[in-house]
């Protein structure tokens, strides 16, 4: 209520500061005029001859020249009558009357939010009642570790969620911290790397595949430091060592382990050489249809669409048509994995040698003709 | 003097100050002006050693060599070449590896790419522009990074899809 | 509720700035004194509002409330007060605020202080001032909200960008804008005598002081900004040719021009038509600086196009204000009043060369600063102009006006004498070239070209010092007359002999910071020694220190000049944990006007740390220059009295005394 009430106030001393002069009429007002400008610069030149800062003749010349400009401004000055039209200043009162809260009122309603209180600091640290959302936590906790940064189990905590919330950066401290109060684990080796490498973009820098190896060192079945070393092997180019690590992590692995189907497609993706036929195998392909109903399977086809985008955009990459298709055929779409094929054998139809190349590897997908 | 002689004389002067200043920039367009490249356009262009230009690109992973006295190696790629790059002095506080870069210099005899100035991302979500613009023109933008990424992940449990590719944007 | 009501007086302002647009101009048009008179008390009731909607915004960010988006994205509860406080316009929204603000404060002087205008002149004026407010209270209001709110407020903010958490930045922005937005008034004024076709003696009276005041506040800005690019930005640079730099160059330039071309349009009453031209150019290069700073169009010309909406208004109003005043003035200039006379060997003759060269020099920089942005959007390839281009283009023009600057202040109004200049600046010029002899015979290596510019550097100073002594007489007259002149000469002549001072010493300083700058780059580690210009610079640790919203690593580095220990300066990299990203605070020593500079690399694992260490010989001419020049402006401003140029008479008997 207050609220408006302020609102009402101010609108009202906005209206005022219109009508205010509309009301004051005709008084005569001073008003600068030329002929006031020359007669003072005439006085100026008497006073500057009179100091000595310039001679009798300067003088002489600049009073005959302002003198003249003087006459030619007297003569044209305006036999300014003040007129009242009082018909326009009604239309000007009018204006402000009920022109000028419309428009703040029709401004102000679709972006303002007049029902929000204030909520300042100092209140907000009185009252915790309200709802508080992930990010609230993770700033209190930071809060406290910011003054007991030893605390290890905190450490612990915060790394995850804050790898979840995206701010990779800070996971990593959060992981280092870990390491430093807790002590070595494989695991948290291999969380610090995860989060080193997606600080990097996704690339397993030097960095990050160094606490994969600590972590590999520590427990030589850890399978996300096998999988990221995999991983780094592909981005390295060297896609069999890749697929060797990530065949041999399949083959210890439980065979209920979530990241099961993961590790599949990864190897699925490696698979392009000549000893990846085995990647496409039926167990990967039985895998893929359990993926359906994980929720991996968003995050797949996330995957799966950028890569189509960028296809389409450009269709020179042969190599990323036949991902394309294997990934589909992972995830048992054979029709769009057809379908893609087909596009693919349009986009890269002017360039003879990718064609080849390109039909070459469809055939070893089983997608001939 | 007449008006109209007075007047002639202003424009010939401005005209003349005009002319020395067109002279002059056409003369600083000829030699000074640095052209940003990819690894891809300085294979493709054969660029002169000694030319120099801005190389723009992400630091290749594991590439990073530090030697003596603050001298510096890595590679530059764009996802199409990659380009040694020679450098001596204090690197950005930024500068990562797999994050982008700019550099400015010119190529040696070798084909190595001599920098003396090295600027690096800004901030969190800042790459510098050139490099994002060429990157993203190339479709090297960060999709295969993202893909893996986001692929990559998560043998555990902690997801961070989407989110992989905040560093870029 | 501090939150809604600022943002219904920013709401107020627009409304009452759209009434301010209209009803003054009918009532001109009507000669009606009370519908004229709207436009002073709309004025001031606007200043009234923005300034309640500035300061609730400024209460915001001091308490901290995060339910406004704008506090919760550029704030951080442990942040320092006084970086609550510049945080206000150290970010888009807030620094549009402060934008808008100034300009109602312009308006709002000109509302106050207008009484020895003519009515329909200040009607006019004010007017215009206020299409411009609208257009930018609209911008604002639509694109750049800074009162936005969130209906669940975070806890915490996202604090401000770190480089941005510094003294220098929560002076400079305001300082550039009091300039930028000062030139609105001169731009107003060409526009008021377009539209009423007639520019009269108080329009002279009035532009020359206004654009004098924004101009000392933009030279202190810029270069306040570029002392904070030198120590904030941790590689002793100054200058970079930015295209934000060069943002604020230009309309300085322009501006320059157009206070020497207000000055022959105050004293003689010519040169209007050109006056009135350089006050929509400047004004109109203050809009494409607000453009290019704000829509981002410089930090990618894609990046622009995928969030056109800011971009695209500011560059609607930048057409349309442009693009209006241009064509109004290609419509009327013809129907102004031509002005007087002058011989071009004259003090008008030398300050049209001064604009000539001033403008073309502007027009350079902005080729400059367009050309790239141009060739990226049309020919679609990258490339960048940068400091040797502008030393190319740039540099020689300024050279040829520093060289005649000297002459400009002997010369007579209306016909001079090039020749009787030429003997009196003789002392100078000698000055000039003894400095060229002295330097050429001491200094070792570096460019040629650096003892001449020294030497040009000289000449000016000496120059304005000879300016100083003509008018006085000291050389020719009894002391004691002499003191009486120069007790009599007005402020004003003081003030721009020591503005064009202040160039040559911003000159000697520039030049003497490029050529005989020493650089030691290497790593230290405890106990190491650096030999830097004749300094023994000694690492005696490396500190870990816990600040406010930061953490930092601070080195501690003892300085020793020939065996006698001088100070310990304490260089330090801060990082900020809210945005997880790091400053480096270099550490300043100044002996005289040189500064020793330190700066912090990495550290590596064995516990060296990468240094930089500069020896930067003069370098503090650079920013004492403008300073002085700011100081000029300053005195000439608080000259009150009117300004008449005598001019030289036609028949009379050759003088030797100088005309005022």
């Amino acid at each position: 209520m207050t609220l408006w009430f302020v609102f009402a106030l101010m609108t009202v001393a906005a209206i005022f500061a219109v009508l205010w002069p509309l009301g004051r009429s005709g008084r005569a007002q001073n008003q600068g005029s030329e002929v006031a400008v020359y007669k003072d610069q005439l006085v100026e030149i008497e006073r500057d001859l009179a100091t000595g800062l310039i001679a009798a003749p300067e003088a002489a010349a600049a009073r005959v020249e302002i003198s003249r400009r003087l006459l030619a401004a007297a003569g044209s000055e305006l036999v300014s009558e003040p007129k009242s039209s009082l018909k326009w200043r009604r239309a000007a009162a009018v204006l402000a009357l009920a022109g000028l809260p419309l428009v703040a009122i029709g401004v102000y309603m679709p972006l303002g939010s007049p029902r929000l209180p204030d909520f300042p600091l100092a209140q907000r640290e009185r009252g915790s009642g309200m709802a508080q959302s992930l990010e609230n936590m993770v700033v209190q906790v930071e809060q406290h570790l910011e003054k007991n940064p030893t605390d290890g189990r905190g450490w612990n905590v915060l790394g995850p969620v804050l790898q979840r919330l995206g701010r990779f950066d800070d996971a990593v401290r959060a992981y280092r911290n870990a390491l430093t109060y807790n002590g070595e684990s494989a695991e948290r080796r291999s969380d610090l790397g995860e989060a080193i490498s997606a600080a990097a973009g996704g690339v397993v820098t030097a960095e990050a595949k160094t606490e994969f190896e600590r972590a590999h060192a520590l427990s030589a079945d850890d399978p996300k430091a096998n999988y990221f070393l995999g991983l780094a092997a592909e981005q390295d180019g060297r896609k069999d060592d890749a697929a060797n690590i990530w065949r041999a992590l399949l083959a210890k692995a439980p065979a209920d382990a979530p990241w099961r189907p993961l590790v599949q497609t990864s190897l699925a993706r490696v698979g392009g050489g000549g000893a990846t036929l085995p990647a496409l195998s039926d167990e990967t392909l039985a895998a893929s249809k359990d993926m359906n109903e994980g929720d991996r399977n968003a995050m797949v086809r996330g995957m799966v669409e950028r890569l189509a985008t960028r296809l389409k955009q450009n269709g020179d990459d042969v190599e990323g048509w036949l991902r394309l298709v294997r990934a589909y055929l992972v995830m048992g779409d054979r029709d769009k994995a057809v379908g893609a094929s087909t596009d693919a054998r349009q986009a890269v139809a002017s360039d003879a040698a990718r064609l080849r190349q390109l039909n070459e590897g469809l055939k070893t997908l089983g997608l001939d003709g | 003097m007449t008006r109209k002689q007075r007047r002639m004389t202003i424009i010939g002067g401005s005209l003349a100050v005009l002319a020395l200043a067109a002279a002059l920039v056409l003369n600083a367009l000829r030699d000074s002006i640095v052209f940003f490249s990819t690894p891809t356009m300085v294979a493709e262009k054969h660029v002169a050693p000694g030319k120099r230009f801005r190389l723009g690109g992400l630091v290749q992973p594991g590439s990073l060599r530090r030697g003596d006295n603050l001298a510096v190696t890595f590679e530059v790629a764009d996802g199409g070449a990659k380009l040694p790059v020679a450098f001596k002095g204090i690197l950005p506080d930024l500068f990562r590896e797999g994050q982008g870069v700019v550099a400015e210099g010119a190529l040696d005899d070798n084909g190595v790419f001599k920098a003396d100035t090295v600027l690096a991302k800004h901030d969190e979500t800042y790459m510098p522009k050139d490099v994002a613009d060429a990157l993203k023109k190339q479709g090297h933008w960060k999709d295969d990074y993202g893909a893996q990424a986001s692929g990559g992940a998560k043998p555990a449990a902690t997801t961070a899809q989407g989110n992989s590719q905040g560093a870029v944007r | 509720m501090i939150a809604e009501a600022g943002h219904y007086a920013l709401v107020l302002a627009l409304a009452l700035a759209l009434i301010q647009s209209i009803v003054p101009l009918v009532g001109a048009r009507l000669r009606d004194d009370a519908l004229m008179n709207v436009a002073r008390s709309t004025a001031l009731a606007q200043l009234l509002f923005v300034g309640a909607s500035f300061i609730a915004l400024v209460t915001l960010h001091v308490n901290s409330d995060f339910s406004v988006a704008n506090v919760y994205e550029n704030s951080h509860s442990m942040k320092p007060l006084l970086y609550k406080i510049t945080g206000v316009w150290g970010n888009h929204e807030g620094s549009m605020l402060l934008w808008v603000s100034i300009l109602a404060l312009f308006g709002g002087l000109v509302a106050a202080f207008g009484n020895n205008l003519p009515l329909s002149l200040r009607a006019h004026v004010l007017a215009v001032q206020a299409w411009i407010a609208s257009a930018f209270y609209l911008f604002i209001l639509v694109t750049s909200n800074p009162f936005l709110r969130i209906a669940n407020p975070p806890i915490e903010g996202r604090d401000l960008n770190p480089v941005l958490q510094d003294i220098g930045l929560a002076v400079h922005p305001p300082m550039l804008y009091l300039g930028y937005v000062g030139f609105s008034i001169s731009f107003s004024f060409a526009i008021a005598a377009l539209l009423e076709g007639r520019i009269d003696a108080a329009w002279a009276r009035w532009v020359r002081p206004w654009t004098l005041v924004a101009w000392i506040f933009l030279t202190l800005g810029i270069a306040m900004g570029s002392y904070w690019a030198y120590y904030e930005l941790g590689w002793g640079g100054w200058w970079f040719w930015d295209p934000v730099e060069n943002a604020s160059l230009m309309p300085w330039l322009a501006g320059t021009a157009l206070l020497h071309s207000a000055l022959v349009m105050e004293k003689r009453n010519a040169l209007k038509v050109w006056t009135i031209l350089l006050s929509i150019l400047t004004f109109s290069l203050s809009l494409l600086g607000t453009f290019l700073v704000r829509s981002g169009v410089i930090t990618s010309v894609h990046a622009f196009a995928t969030d056109p909406t800011r971009g695209v208004f500011i560059l609607l109003i930048l057409c349309l204000f442009i693009g209006g005043s241009l064509s109004l003035f290609a419509a009327r200039a013809t129907s102004l009043k031509q002005g007087g006379l002058f011989a071009p060997i004259s003090r008008e003759g030398a300050l049209v060369l001064n604009n000539l060269l001033l403008t073309v020099a502007c027009a350079v920089v902005l080729f400059g600063t367009l050309y790239p942005l141009a060739m990226e959007m049309l020919a679609d390839f990258k490339m960048s102009v940068g400091a040797p281009f502008y030393n190319l283009t740039f540099a020689p023009l300024f050279t040829l006006l520093l060289l005649a600057v000297p002459f400009g202040p002997l010369l007579a109004w209306k016909r001079g004498d090039l020749l009787g200049v030429t003997q009196r600046l003789l002392a100078a010029g000698v000055a000039g070239l003894v400095a060229v002899a002295i330097v050429w015979g001491w200094a070792r290596g570096g460019s040629a070209l650096a003892p001449l510019a020294i030497g040009l550097g000289i000449f000016v100073i000496a120059g304005a010092v000879t300016d100083i002594v003509e008018r006085t007489g000291l050389v020719r007259l009894p002391f004691a007359t002499a003191l009486h002149r120069a007790r009599g000469l007005p402020r004003s002549a003081w003030g721009s002999a020591l503005a064009h001072a202040g160039l040559g010493v911003a000159l000697i300083g520039i030049v003497c910071e490029t050529t005989w700058n020493s650089e030691y780059i290497a790593t230290m580690k405890q106990n190491d020694v650096a030999h830097v210009a004749g300094y023994d610079v000694k690492l005696d640790g490396l500190f870990q220190r816990q600040g406010p919203n930061y953490r930092e690593m601070i080195a501690e580095f003892n300085v020793s000049h020939d065996g006698e220990a001088l100070s310990v300066m304490t260089p330090s990299k801060r990082n900020f944990t809210t945005r997880g990203s790091s400053t480096t605070e270099a550490a300043l020593l100044t002996r005289g006007a040189s500064q020793l500079y330190i700066s912090l690399g990495d550290t590596t694992a064995e516990g060296t740390i990468a240094v930089r260490i500069y020896h930067k010989p003069l370098v503090l001419l650079i920013w004492w220059g403008p300073v002085l020049m700011a100081f000029g402006g300053v005195l000439s401003l608080s000259d009150r009295r009117l300004r008449v140029g005598a001019p030289k008479p036609a028949r009379a008997k050759q003088r030797l005394q100088p005309a005022e």
